[in-house]
């Protein structure tokens, strides 16, 4: 049981970043996919807020404690900071992104983007007449 | 473009095969990285009972060297003081590169007129909406300046504070419609601030190694603990890193608000 709960972060890690991928994989919607990608940058939180934990111990702040007290490790906090940061500037480049997509192309559709070079969903038919896209 | 028509029957039906053929390569990826994965998760320490070397050592020296009692400012600012100058970097990328992505489609001038997409109403916000925003926005911008200020005592610091001081300029949209907002906001005041911010944090680590020591060394007298003032340069550093991230984000949502503005006549549409 102790052991079971002491996989329990991680394997709450490699779920969240699962469905994250599962959700860019199959998105419809640039929007959605950007939503996507944030929960799998939260998964890396949970990872390294995970690794900096430990039991019994207090936050690293010694304003209202003795300095000295036993506390979690403050490094790993710091990185989900600059995490928090970069995942909430990229978020707003991709919007930015997307935005600019669909002035110039009408849509947000990954599915209707065409490959660059290559031939995309609608020429399917063609694909299937045999010509080689 | 290169945007293609989907609403075709046989796009659609492309679409759905390469869908499932998609979620099969998941299904099996998905397998891959549980089969990978598990032996890592068990390999990894035990959660909680493991000994944090790096941690402890922070934990130490914050208080006793620093006279400052919140170590992830500690680290942020000082002992990562480098890594947090490239953070504040990025973020001033991020910002240009999305400003930059937006007024290419829109022309650069910004103007402080109500921002309407065509075919949708432009109502003024409810009474109480604006009410309940007047009375939050001032509170949420001062809890945003006292996490700012706070940053070497208590949990905060320059981003969380910048955050919610932007957080506060969007109340004050709700509450004022765009017009107000804009008369509010003045013009390239955030766009000066977030460079500035910038500057100031890079500035503050040359004017270390003016005193001869290394880049962003702290250098200013430490203060005493407990104490508003304690931590010497880490404070100017902060205020760099608030000033930054208050302007870099309001310049986001300025730029994204903007983007609901009609084009009048002359404005270039595609840059």
């Amino acid at each position: 049981m102790g052991e079971a709960l002491s996989l329990l972060p991680w394997i709450g890690v490699v779920w969240l970043f699962g469905i994250g991928l599962y959700g860019i994989v199959t998105s419809r919607h640039f929007v959605h996919l950007t939503g996507c990608l944030a929960a799998i940058q939260s998964s890396s939180y949970l990872l390294l807020l995970a690794i900096g934990y430990r039991y019994g111990a207090v936050a690293p702040i010694f304003y209202d404690k003795k300095p000295g007290t036993q506390a979690v490790d403050p490094v790993v906090q710091a990185l989900v900071l600059t995490d928090v940061v970069i995942g909430a500037t990229v978020s707003a480049l991709l919007l930015a992104l997307i935005l600019q997509l669909h002035k110039h192309a009408g849509t947000v559709d990954p599915q209707a983007m065409r490959p660059m070079g290559r031939a995309g969903v609608a020429d399917g038919r063609q694909r299937r007449g045999g010509r080689v896209g | 473009m290169n945007a293609v028509d989907v609403s075709s029957r046989e796009a659609q039906a492309t679409i759905a095969r390469r869908a499932s053929v998609l979620r099969g390569a998941f299904a099996a990826l998905a397998v891959a990285l549980v089969v990978a994965a598990w032996p890592v998760m068990r390999a990894m320490p035990q959660f909680g009972a493991h000994p944090l070397i790096y941690g402890d050592r922070v934990n130490a020296i914050g208080p006793a060297e620093r006279h400052i009692t919140n170590m992830v400012s500690a680290i942020n600012f000082d002992i990562r003081g480098l890594d947090t100058l490239g953070e504040e970097f990025m973020l001033l990328c991020t910002v240009t590169g999305g400003t930059i992505l937006l007024r290419g489609g829109r022309g650069e001038d910004r103007r402080a007129q109500p921002g309407c997409v065509r075919g949708r109403a432009n109502h003024r916000p409810p009474d109480s909406l604006r009410l309940l925003c007047r009375m939050l926005a001032p509170l949420t911008m001062v809890f945003g300046l006292y996490l700012a200020i706070n940053a070497v005592l208590t949990p905060g610091g320059g981003f969380q504070g910048g955050v919610v001081i932007a957080s506060a300029l969007l109340l004050i949209y709700l509450a004022e419609g765009y017009a107000g907002w804009r008369d509010a906001l003045g013009g390239e005041f955030f766009d000066a601030m977030e460079g500035l911010g910038a500057a100031l944090y890079a500035l503050c680590g040359f004017a270390a190694m003016g005193l001869g020591r290394p880049y962003l060394a702290v250098f200013l007298p430490l203060g005493s603990l407990k104490s508003t003032f304690s931590g010497g340069s880490m404070l100017i550093v902060n205020l760099g890193v608030t000033l930054a991230v208050a302007g870099g984000f309001a310049t986001l949502l300025i730029e994204f608000m903007e983007e609901t503005r009609a084009l009048n006549p002359g404005d270039d549409a595609d840059g």
